[in-house]
């Protein structure tokens, strides 16, 4: 039996979506390997990958690269498994599912208000992540507040960057 | 559903481009709103009495220790966690965790701490330390 060829505009768009995972997977390496920036913190540029896929593929491909990505990226860096992968799957599923909703229900945002309660769902999914399942304490968040101001500019940069990479991709080449 | 960026956004400057949205600034300032109040009970909460570390494993409270004032001399800890031991040292700097068995020593580079609120939380080894109270050198940065 023949399994039918698909046609060229649905291998175009499962082409760009691999391309955007392996775009992903190299960021989240690179993160992986900056310098202590302190172990809750990161520039988000992985996340700016599902915030991509989201404009130009929906959000079905956001969701599946963040998952891809976090999976991919952990067993690339040895950490697959470990609770570091857990607290990435969490946060990376956490923006993903929050910048979908944001896109889809809130009227007159942009990519950067997207992208900022994106950041925010990643911060704190991560905490209630480690305090649900690692350090039951509630002191941990504590530490909230500093993080979610960072998370707030970090955000709001990638969602900045979004919208230029966006309005340069859905041109016609 | 939100609009797409329009073509116009390419030729803009940078800060037009940072300038967001009507509603994306209103998400920021509730936002902002929002983490100044946390902010702020947390910091009522915990910045009472004298500078303590405490020092957890998951949920048990193992320890609470005075934070050293200048001159005084330092100690260290050793608590068992998750896959081993931590070694926690606590001197002028603040607390800080000096070894500990995980694999991404992100706990023992964080350094010393000693502000009210700060933590060190080392997730493999399920070890937390916070700190709480105003430590005595505090006030020379705050009083003008």
């Amino acid at each position: 039996m023949l399994i039918p060829r698909p046609s060229l505009s649905e291998l175009e768009s499962r082409t760009r979506w691999v391309a955007l995972l392996v775009l992903a997977i190299g960021l989240h390496l690179f993160e992986a390997s900056l310098p202590n920036l302190g172990p809750w913190f990161k520039p988000g540029l992985a996340n700016l990958v599902t915030l991509i896929a989201l404009v130009l593929m929906g959000p079905r491909a956001a969701l599946t690269l963040a998952i891809g990505r976090v999976l991919a990226g952990s067993f690339l860096i040895g950490t697959l498994f470990t609770p570091t992968f857990v607290i990435s799957m969490a946060g990376g599923i956490a923006a993903a599912v929050m910048m979908i909703a944001a896109w889809r229900y809130i009227p007159g945002i942009s990519l950067i208000g997207v992208s900022l309660l994106g950041a925010l769902a990643h911060m704190l999914a991560q905490f209630v992540t480690v305090e649900s399942l690692f350090i039951q304490q509630s002191v941990l968040y504590y530490a909230l507040p500093p993080l979610l101001l960072l998370s707030c500019i970090t955000g709001w940069i990638n969602g900045a960057l979004a919208r230029y990479i966006a309005a340069r991709l859905t041109h016609e080449i | 559903m939100a609009t797409l960026p329009s073509e116009s956004d390419s030729g803009q400057s940078m800060f037009h481009l940072l300038k967001g949205s009507r509603t994306d600034r209103l998400l920021l300032l509730v936002s902002l709103l929002l983490i100044a109040i946390a902010w702020f009970v947390i910091q009522s909460r915990v910045s009472a009495g004298p500078a303590v570390a405490e020092i957890y494993h998951d949920q048990l409270l193992l320890a609470t220790y005075p934070l050293p004032q200048s001159g005084e001399s330092s100690h260290s800890v050793i608590v068992q966690g998750e896959l081993g031991e931590t070694e926690i040292v606590l001197d002028e700097q603040g607390v800080r965790m000096k070894s500990s068995p995980c694999s991404s020593q992100h706990c023992v580079l964080s350094g010393a701490h000693k502000h009210a609120g700060e933590i060190i939380a080392c997730v493999p080894n399920r070890i937390l330390v916070t700190v709480r109270g105003k430590s005595a050198s505090d006030f020379d940065a705050i009083v003008e």
